[in-house]
């Protein structure tokens, strides 16, 4: 009944521990089983189980935290790629509960409920189909979770290659290169964040009518329509 | 979703039910549309709280919260109406608080308890063998392993631990570092308890149970105005911001209050249009400028001068050419001037020296308690000098005669203001006073008139008590000629004519400052007048602009000189508002015994911040000013050319200012030591002192012993924000990679200090250990060993109070702690825990001994008339009065938690109390048996009352309160009616009853009752305002005269130039070397720029700058403010890269150039973080720096003065402050933008 690759694909997004180590060969195997992952896929994520499995536990806690906890861009709450700081982002996550209590969970985390991890362990317990569903509206953050984590050549970009698979669909183009264009802003990472936050330079005649290009650059941003969030 | 389908769009059912005669009619067509809207404000609760963005502004806002998550918030507006006239506080509230709220899930929150992975690693191989204190001391033992993990701060590498393995870390640190070097090793710094007083009482109570180190905050943040304690005896009390409201006349000097007090913002508005006149002090054309009837921009660093010349036209109109009846009145009355001061002779010419006292009379004046501690003046009623009531004399040892009514020795007394007139002086003569407008350096307009003005002055010669004859002056006709007034006595350096060229004249300011003279004249005119016509309205709104000089005092005193003058202190609608650093904490007596664990040991230990960072950064090491550049011409004969760390130590020495630590010897080991002897600890402390077998710390700042070893911060970013002299903290506390590119004073050869032990190599680590507890990763975090996710404003239960408004108020655990966070006051709790759990490995009930300065609002504060060092052999050691006191304190370590989680005996054995009013609070104590329960637990805590939550936390404080129990009020007036021997309870008679709960103040907040702990009133007459109870009550400011102490008298404010105020240039740090300036050798173009850190609207102190929404509203990085013209000269256009550097360090950050900023000053507001988009400098090759980056603090000696009335330690009141502004860097254009985006590791090996 439960989807075990789901599962297994939480327990990968999970903070490393020597459980987890001893796990990972179980984990691997699962995943190495599940043919709706494509062949190249399924070598990647065995070899990352095997670098979970045995990497020095203090290298990947280190890892995990500079990657999940320490860098905006790829933080494991779903929402912050969707609603970031806006005030959005609360009646999203109650949303988000209450499909868990439809499903028959509640909540025993300290986890926010849009956890990557959270949702996944929560989807392996779903139907097919409704499992599906929903990784297909967050594909776009997938694929791009996994396109910023195989820039940095972080093993983790397999699970999201993965999961980009078991949705099943292409993601969308548009939001997933809305999302892309948007540059890392990690500690490792400073000069695409500046890129962020760079006025576009003001330039006062010859020609007054021109307009404003910032407001020009502004107004073109907004119409790019956003449709990333499926719980709104 | 479309309803289009479920509706008729062209029909209506013709079987509808109607009602109401028809107007109503029943439809059943589908309405889930609605349900958009019950979703979007769907909540299971609201409550209320508000956002402690590192303010006290206390907006009330509703929180929504459904399934535990916060789904909406909006704004209260129920804070209590104001009297009929006023208008109301509501509505409050500013961008940056409303921009929190959705911060509470973002992504930059700390998760998870946090360590450095070296650190664990060595943690868990050393304690899989070992008991956790064994564990620590073997990683500290092993000095290749412990510089490997410090040298790493700053460069990553965390990984996640749980709480219990987390606090288990702590808890052997500190019971190791008590063991091995003595509990005052373990520091904590938190700053503006108001914001959220059991937060930061969390932590403090840990340390002083512990015996650790509490640092002060107020006075390192440079907030704390010494010229307050010096005039006032009090840190600082100001009007409320709905006081603004009720000003004829309001000036704005350096503050900028649309700005930077949003929520309050309003009364300055609203007072505008009730027709007051509004002057606007700035030298940028600030957000404030533009609400000016008038705008004076003087040169940044040169207030006092403006000042000045504007108290000299005040003082020619309103008191000499004519008296105003109602200044004249209050000067009498409220001030120091009619007292007189002896004339020294120094080389043939005469100086103003101490005050005289009673018992330099025959007889004493008949005064037997503390003569030498009463000043005396003229009586013209009995035409005799008498000591009249009120001076600091009577308020020790004596009752009924601490009162300010116009008697003295019992009978009715009208003190003589000047001797000016003919018969009422012997001679008219010389006298010098120090001028130090040729002392000006760089840009400052430097004077050529001679540093000794001799100035004409009617004196009287009296005979003393050993026969000899002295010359005395009134304080105010020594005021008088120190403003260079013509009084036609003939003479130099005195001037009728605004127009003359002559110190403090309208004209010699103009010169100074770049403000016209009829400026200064016109707005001086309209101050006075104004005060004249409303009994003391003018106010003036200061900010710490002003005080962020070295020479702050010179710029506060010249503008409460004014104030003074025209009667507008402790008058509704006028008075001296200085709003800087939140300090108020309004039931503060109700909080001390919470946060210093006063109920279960006495005395804490407390330290100055700003001296302890000074020796412990080691920015003694590279101080370039000397303390012969600021002494006066003036100054008596002394050994006075030494280094500042120098001062320090002599004042440590002395009992002035506290140490941390103390005795280079542990303090447990010295307890056991004096009990073998069979002598009682001050007596062989003093005798060992003595004798050099014990030595006190701070002669030797870097020896490993005197280090502090664990420091915790919590509720604040002191690397990424308030560390003045970042890189120097970086360098020697730390021991990581830094941006220093000064030498110290051995390595260049300078003249090192005298009492300071030199070690020719500095230390770099001496922290053993760095645990920050914050929401998110600040600075400070990513420099710490040990990173603590605590809660934020909405989940936690605490209290809110400002010095803006006289309300109490809550914030509320709305939703628990997301992710793995814990509130400040569990988090403590649960280290309290561990560390009781540990300690027994090392430690059991031992005998701490505490030092402890002479301390205002104490007897002690009398313990030093004269200045005498015991070490030169001046005077015998004397505990508590010629040094410090050390006093044994009892450390239970095993019970250290049942300690924390309980309210101790000693309330109900000593009482509760402050600035000097000690009260009984049985009933208190026990109302909080009842209220909160008891411990039933056998043991040290049984049978009291609980201190489990912060909740209950919050109770204790309340209850024992004047601020918010009645009862206690009327109890703690009572007391103060003894040494005034006045009625004052009638204050609070009929507020018994009133008793203010936290679920009082969830409901709406409240008002607070008057106190006598605080100098104004809550009451449907007045507005509060600060001085009222002086003016009003007649009680006396807790000052030497008892009176406003315009005239500073001590031996070392005399010495160095400071007895009265003058105009003193900033002073020259020598950081713009030829060495550091390689643009300058290159010929490439830039610009030495003053630099000044102001307060920004984009973030609040440190808590704001890295919020996407606020850095969206600006340029989304660090940034600093140029003039187009010092753009131009070097080469930059708006929006480049730059970098700001000096000896002490280098900043990089984007340029904004405006035409708001005046010519040679470069901006860069406060607290802008190094995590946020800052490039590598070319410099130092590190990460850009912070603003702090280009500055090291440096001490003044007359912050240091103790045990002499007003003049004496108190926490956070009095003490060195932390000044910057006297800094200047070099700008120029970054040449390549380099984001130091390679991994570090390479960089440790290449670091030095």
């Amino acid at each position: 009944m439960m989807d075990r690759t789901l599962k297994a694909l939480s327990l990968m997004l999970s903070y490393p521990s020597q459980e987890l180590q001893e796990a990972m060969p179980e984990i691997g195997a699962v995943l190495a089983r599940d043919t709706r992952i494509d062949h190249a896929t399924r070598a990647a994520l065995q070899t990352l189980a095997d670098e979970l499995a045995q990497g020095d536990i203090y290298d990947l806690q280190e890892g995990y935290v500079m990657l999940f906890d320490r860098s905006r861009t790829l933080s494991l709450n779903l929402f912050e790629h969707v609603h970031g700081e806006s005030r959005d982002r609360g009646g999203a996550m109650v949303s988000l509960i209450e499909t868990y209590r439809e499903g028959g969970f509640e909540p025993a985390t300290t986890e926010l409920p849009d956890h990557l991890p959270v949702l996944l362990e929560f989807l392996s317990t779903r139907p097919h189909d409704e499992a599906q569903e929903i990784l297909s509206d967050a594909a776009h953050i997938m694929d791009a979770l996994g396109t910023r984590l195989t820039r940095r050549e972080s093993g983790y970009a397999r699970v999201f290659k993965a999961l980009s698979q078991l949705a099943g669909m292409q993601a969308d183009g548009e939001a997933l290169a809305e999302m892309l264009a948007q540059p890392d802003d990690d500690p490792t990472d400073l000069e695409a964040l500046d890129a962020v936050w760079e006025e576009t330079e003001v330039t006062f005649g010859p020609d007054p009518n021109a307009g404003c290009p910032q407001v020009r650059d502004m107004l073109a941003g907004m119409d790019i329509p956003k449709h990333l969030n499926r719980s709104a | 979703m479309s309803h289009l389908l479920d509706r008729l769009n062209f029909f209506q059912s013709n079987k509808l039910e109607k009602f109401s005669d028809g107007w109503g009619q029943t439809t059943s067509e589908n309405r889930n549309w609605e349900d958009t809207y019950r979703n979007r404000w769907r909540h299971d609760k609201i409550v209320r709280s508000t956002h402690g963005v590192n303010c006290t502004g206390s907006c009330s806002w509703k929180i929504y919260v459904k399934s535990g998550i916060v789904t909406w918030e909006t704004q209260q507006t129920d804070y209590p109406r104001t009297r009929a006239g006023m208008p109301n506080h509501e509505p409050r509230g500013c961008a940056r608080g409303a921009s929190y709220s959705w911060y509470l899930y973002s992504a930059n929150r700390v998760k998870n308890p946090l360590i450095r992975g070296a650190l664990m690693r060595a943690w868990r191989q050393m304690r899989a063998k070992m008991a956790p204190v064994a564990a620590w001391a073997a990683i500290q033992n092993d000095p290749a392993l412990r510089v490997s993990i410090t040298k790493t701060r700053g460069k990553g590498g965390f990984v996640r631990a749980t709480w219990d393995e987390a606090t288990e870390i702590v808890a052997a640190a500190n019971a190791y570092t008590a063991k091995t070097y003595g509990p005052d090793r373990v520091f904590g710094f938190s700053p503006i308890p108001a914001m959220s007083m059991v937060s930061y009482a969390a932590g403090t109570r840990y340390l002083s149970l512990l015996g650790g180190t509490c640092m002060s905050f107020y006075d390192w943040y440079c907030d704390l105005p010494p010229a307050s304690p010096q005039t006032w005896g009090e840190q600082t009390d100001v009007p409320e911001s709905a006081d603004w409201y009720n000003a004829g006349f309001l000036m704005l000097w350096g503050s900028n209050v649309p700005q930077t007090r949003t929520p309050d913002a309003h009364f300055y508005t609203e007072v505008r249009y009730r027709g007051t006149k509004s002057a606007v002090v700035s030298p940028d054309y600030s957000e404030a400028a533009k609400f000016g009837d008038i705008w004076l921009n003087p040169q940044a660093g040169t207030d006092a001068a403006l000042a000045m010349a504007m108290g000299h036209v005040i003082l020619r109109e309103y008191h000499l050419d004519r008296q105003a009846e109602y200044f004249e009145d209050y000067a009498r009355k409220y001030t120091d001037m009619p007292m007189l001061v002896r004339l020294d002779e120094k080389d043939g010419h005469l100086v103003p020296g101490r005050m005289l006292r009673a018992d330099d009379f025959d007889d004493k004046l008949g005064e037997t308690n503390n003569p030498d501690w009463k000043t005396v003046a003229y009586d013209e009623a009995s035409a005799q000098i008498v000591a009249p009531n009120g001076s600091i004399g009577f308020r020790w040892g004596e009752e009924g005669k601490w009162n300010l009514e116009q008697r003295a020795k019992g009978t009715d007394a009208q003190l003589r203001l000047s001797q000016i007139m003919d018969g009422d002086h012997d001679e008219v003569v010389g006298v010098d006073f120090p001028y130090f407008g040729g002392a000006a350096t760089g840009d400052f307009v430097k004077c050529d008139h001679p540093e000794v003005l001799t100035r004409n002055i009617p004196a009287r010669r009296v005979t003393l008590a050993d026969g000899s004859s002295a010359l005395v002056a009134t304080v105010f006709d020594l005021f008088c000629a120190n403003y260079g007034l013509d009084r036609g006595l003939g003479g130099e350096w005195v001037s009728k004519d605004f127009e003359d060229d002559s110190p403090y004249t309208p004209a010699w300011a103009e010169k100074i400052t770049g403000v016209e003279r009829e400026k200064i004249i016109a707005v001086a005119r309209e101050f006075a007048g104004n005060a004249e016509k409303t009994r003391g309205k003018s106010m003036v709104i200061l900010g710490a602009g002003l005080n962020h000089w070295y020479h702050m005092d010179m710029n506060y005193r010249g503008i409460i000189n004014m104030l003074v003058i025209c009667g507008c202190i402790g008058q509704e609608g006028g008075g001296w508002s200085h709003y800087v650093g939140q300090e108020k904490l309004r039931p503060q007596t109700g909080w001390q015994p919470l946060a210093f664990a006063l109920d279960w040991n006495r005395p804490p230990r407390h330290m100055n911040s700003t001296s302890a960072w000074y020796a412990h950064t080691d920015q003694w090491r590279y101080e370039t000013l000397r303390a012969g550049e600021i002494l006066s011409p003036t100054a008596p004969e002394g050994d006075w050319d030494v280094s500042l760390i120098d001062y320090n130590i002599r004042a440590e020495r002395m009992g002035w200012l506290p140490s941390a630590p103390q005795l280079k010897t542990n303090p447990l080991e010295v307890s056991k030591a004096a009990k073998k002897s069979g002598k009682d600890i001050p007596a062989y402390v003093a005798e060992q002192l003595k004798s050099g077998a014990l030595q006190m710390s701070c002669e030797d700042p870097d020896a490993p012993e005197n280090w502090p070893r664990n420091l915790f911060v919590w509720r604040s970013n002191l690397l990424g924000s308030s560390g003045k002299g970042h890189e120097y903290f970086l360098k020697h506390l730390l021991g990581t990679d830094h941006g220093v590119m000064g030498k110290d004073l051995g390595e260049e050869g300078g003249v090192m200090p005298k009492e300071a032990v030199w070690h020719d190599e500095a230390p770099k680590g001496k922290l053993d250990l760095l645990v920050t507890i914050d929401f998110r990763m600040s600075t400070t975090c990513v420099y710490s060993d040990i990173v603590l996710p605590t809660a934020s404003w909405y989940e936690k239960d605490d209290m809110n109070t400002s010095d803006m408004h006289p309300f109490i108020h809550p914030l509320q655990a709305a939703v628990d702690p997301a992710y793995e966070s814990k509130s400040d006051w569990e988090i403590f709790k649960a280290i309290a825990a561990k560390f009781s759990e540990v300690a027994p490995e090392v430690l059991g009930v031992e005998t701490d001994i505490v030092q402890l300065p002479l301390l205002h609002d104490t007897p002690g504060e009398l313990a030093q008339a004269h200045v005498k060092d015991w070490k030169k052999g001046e005077c015998d050691l004397i505990p508590g009065k010629t040094a410090p006191n050390y006093v044994a304190v009892e450390r239970d370590y095993p019970n250290l938690y049942n300690k924390f989680t309980s309210v101790g005996p000693l309330l109900e054995k000593l009482g509760n109390g402050g600035k000097g009013i000690n009260w009984n609070t049985d009933e208190e104590v026990q109302n909080l048996r009842n209220l909160n329960g008891t411990v039933l637990n056998e043991g040290v805590s049984k049978g009291q009352p609980k201190l489990d939550t912060a909740i209950d936390a919050c109770e204790m404080i309340l209850m024992l309160a004047p601020e918010t129990n009645g009862n206690v009020a009327v109890k703690a007036w009572e007391e103060l009616e003894k040494p005034t021997g006045r009625h004052h309870a009638h204050l609070a008679e009929g507020e018994h009853h009133n008793k203010i709960r936290f679920r009082d103040i969830a409901a709406q907040p409240r008002k607070i009752i008057s106190s006598p702990t605080w100098s104004g009133i809550e009451s449907d007459k007045v507005s509060y305002n600060a001085g009222y109870t002086n003016v009003h009550e007649l009680i006396p400011w807790r000052t030497l005269t008892g009176r406003q102490q315009l005239y500073q008298d001590h031996l070392w404010m005399r010495a160095f130039g400071e007895g009265f105020v003058s105009y003193r240039p900033p002073v020259d740090l020598k950081t713009i070397t030829k060495a550091v300036n390689n643009d300058a050798a290159e010929g490439s173009p830039h610009v030495v720029l003053n630099f000044i850190t102001p307060h920004q609207k984009w973030g609040i102190h440190s808590t704001y700058t890295d919020n996407l929404l606020m850095l969206t509203l600006n340029r989304g990085g660090p940034v600093v403010w140029m003039s187009e013209i010092d753009a131009q000269k070097a080469g930059l256009v708006d929006n480049d890269w730059v970098e700001a550097y000096n000896i002490n360090g280098a900043l990089t950050a984007r340029v904004v150039v405006s035409q708001r900023i005046k010519q040679g000053t470069l901006f860069m507001y406060h607290a802008q973080e190094k995590i946020v988009n800052t490039p590598g400098s070319e410099k130092t090759g590190n990460r850009g720096g912070i603003h702090n980056s280009v500055t090291r603090t440096t001490l003044k000696p007359t912050h240091m003065i103790g045990g002499y009335a007003q003049l004496s330690y108190g926490f956070n009141y009095y003490g060195t402050v932390g000044s910057n502004r006297d800094e200047f860097v070099i700008v120029r254009k970054m040449k390549k933008i380099d984001w130091l985006d390679q991994p570090a590791t390479g960089k440790v090996e290449a670091a030095e």
